[in-house]
């Protein structure tokens, strides 16, 4: 107590408490957030320099042009644009609907062991190599693999299942899955049950009640689960290498394929930084209109 | 009205949770089928990939095991690529830790101008997209002239995984309030004090399950590590998809379905962390 007496009366104004209590948050702040800062540094400065490649001549790292994205007006670039951006759409609804169920069932479990017997199932694809997925579905859709054997048994000739979009689809469902169940979850599990009682109390059979109180409410969630799904999708090589072959060349694939075997990094930069644009730029405008959505539903 | 109420209960609406619970079941076998068919075709006796398999033996076991003790140089490097994935989870896990639970725990206590930027900023690494991050470390590491494998396998693995770290280390603090820390400085203990005795006890939780997830995050990741190693350092997700470019031999099988065990046991092992709490993502 003496001591902070001591302290207050050597300084020579309130205000100077005032800025010296108000510099040492700073301080406190920095240090506290500086270390992680440090790693997003390092995030943000590798972004930039990917984006000075970008308008770099390819060997001559110092020249300035906008070739690269002009080369991107390519018939193959575009294509590639429009594939990527139809499969992370397709795959995000799809993985979104099909965790709905999931996640009901999660949130409402009362069982412990069951609960996380099932949320086990569920982060598996999540956190598990995703090549061993990939292997999986080779050898479900392989020719002499599961689906044709079942299909030879069957009397049926199948046709080649891997190496199409759909494959890669199926993949990219597979591996984002739990991306979408667990925000779900949380958000349903944050709906009391006495306000389902209340609705059926007051007359709304079951199926208005998930359309106009569970639903409603759950859509934070759901937004969540869908930016996740969307910019995890968006951003696939490995799936789409593998279950596509060589016919499937997402954004993911042609970025690969020109920083790796084709050494054209000028050109990877320049597809990256579209990818990372566009992505941002198609979540902004989902998160806005998501939350006009909702405010139109609510009155 | 009260009838409508055990309607929905019991009565005639009965049927909701049982499709539910079908069609999660429907659900989530689609989500182990990929993985369970691994494990199955390991043991496959056949020289090349079908299902089912003509017969089944461990031969793939045996030319696993060779791959790992055997003397030819494949062998060593499947070994060598297990253990550099490991030790890199294990220093990303104790460096996320270190930067994610003081990051946390100034989003969960302060108020300050720019906190919802900060915020952003944090999640930034979740939605970036992680093929472009890998090529911008890849740009930059090759323009700095930055050798050292190791650690910059560690720096994009660091920054995929802290997000989920801090999450989660944010989720076990906001249900607590601060009236422990004021407790504590009223009796006299400083800040640093108050953070390791109280604030840190209290965190545990969420540092546990957040750095186990980042351990998981980190032994299985692939795209940042596919760009940044060299033929000196390989993880081990990237030894698997560059021996398979080549051609999917069945010893593919059951070296994956050995590493599907160890990540059984994590994955189990991040389960039981969480326990009745929720995970973060």
């Amino acid at each position: 107590m003496a001591q902070q007496v001591d302290h207050i009366s050597s300084l020579p104004t309130a205000a100077a408490a005032v800025r010296r209590r108000s510099v040492r948050r700073i301080l406190t702040l920095v240090s506290f957030l500086g270390p992680a800062g440090l790693f997003l540094a390092v995030l943000i400065a590798a972004a930039l320099m990917a984006l000075r490649m970008s308008v770099s001549r390819e060997n001559a790292e110092s020249a300035w042009t906008v070739a690269s994205y002009g080369a991107l007006g390519a018939g193959i670039y575009l294509s590639s644009m429009l594939l990527t951006l139809k499969l992370s759409l397709l795959s995000t609804m799809i993985a979104v609907v099909l965790s709905l169920p999931v996640a009901m069932v999660l949130a409402r479990l009362r069982n412990d062991t069951v609960r996380s017997l099932m949320l086990f199932v569920v982060l598996l694809p999540l956190l598990m190599n995703v090549l061993f997925q990939v292997y999986g579905w080779m050898v479900i859709l392989s020719p002499g693999a599961l689906v044709d054997s079942l299909a030879g048994a069957l009397g049926l000739n199948a046709p080649l299942l891997l190496y199409n979009q759909p494959s890669v689809l199926i993949g990219l469902v597979q591996s984002s899955f739990p991306l979408a169940v667990l925000p779900i979850t949380n958000a349903l599990r944050n709906i009391p049950m006495s306000i389902e009682e209340a609705a059926a109390t007051l007359g709304g059979n079951r199926v208005r009640t998930l359309w106009h109180i569970v639903f409603p409410l759950s859509m934070p969630g759901i937004v969540a689960a869908s930016l996740l799904v969307f910019a995890f999708n968006a951003s696939d090589w490995v799936i789409a290498l593998l279950l596509g072959g060589d016919r499937v060349t997402t954004m993911g694939v042609l970025i690969r394929d020109e920083m790796g075997p084709l050494l054209n990094w000028p050109i990877g930069s320049a597809l990256g930084t579209v990818l990372v644009v566009a992505t941002l730029i198609i979540l902004a405008v989902y998160q806005r209109l998501t939350s006009r959505y909702a405010e139109l539903w609510r009155t | 009205m009260s009838s409508r109420v055990g309607a929905l209960r019991r009565g005639k609406l009965n049927a909701e949770p049982i499709i539910l619970s079908v069609l999660s079941a429907i659900i989530l076998l689609f989500l182990l089928v990929p993985i369970v068919m691994v494990i199955l075709v390991s043991f496959s006796a056949d020289d090349t990939l079908q299902f089912p398999p003509s017969s089944w033996s461990l031969r793939w076991y045996q030319a696993a095991l060779e791959l790992f003790v055997g003397p030819n140089a494949a062998v060593v490097r499947f070994r060598e690529s297990l253990l550099t994935s490991l030790e890199v989870a294990c220093v990303v896990m104790i460096i996320a830790a270190v930067i994610s639970a003081p990051a946390a725990y100034a989003l969960a206590r302060y108020h300050f101008r720019g906190k919802l930027l900060v915020e952003q900023l944090i999640s930034l690494p979740i939605v970036f997209p992680v093929i472009v991050l890998g090529v911008a470390l890849l740009v930059m590491v090759s323009r700095l002239g930055i050798g050292m494998v190791f650690w910059r396998i560690v720096v994009a693995h660091v920054i995929i995984t802290f997000p989920f770290v801090v999450r989660n280390c944010t989720t076990s603090l906001a249900g607590l309030s601060s009236s422990l820390e004021e407790a504590a400085y009223t009796l006299g203990a400083n800040r640093l004090h108050s953070f390791t005795e109280i604030v840190l006890p209290l965190m545990r939780p969420g540092i546990l399950s957040g750095s186990m997830l980042a351990f998981v995050l980190s032994f299985n990741h692939l795209t940042t590590s596919y760009f940044l190693s060299t033929v000196d350092l390989i993880p081990l997700p990237v030894w698997l998809i560059q021996r398979n470019a080549v051609n999917l031999d069945l010893t593919t099988f059951s070296l994956s379905s050995m590493v599907i065990c160890i990540d059984v046991a994590l994955i189990w092992g991040l389960d039981w962390l969480i326990g009745k709490r929720r995970l973060t993502l």
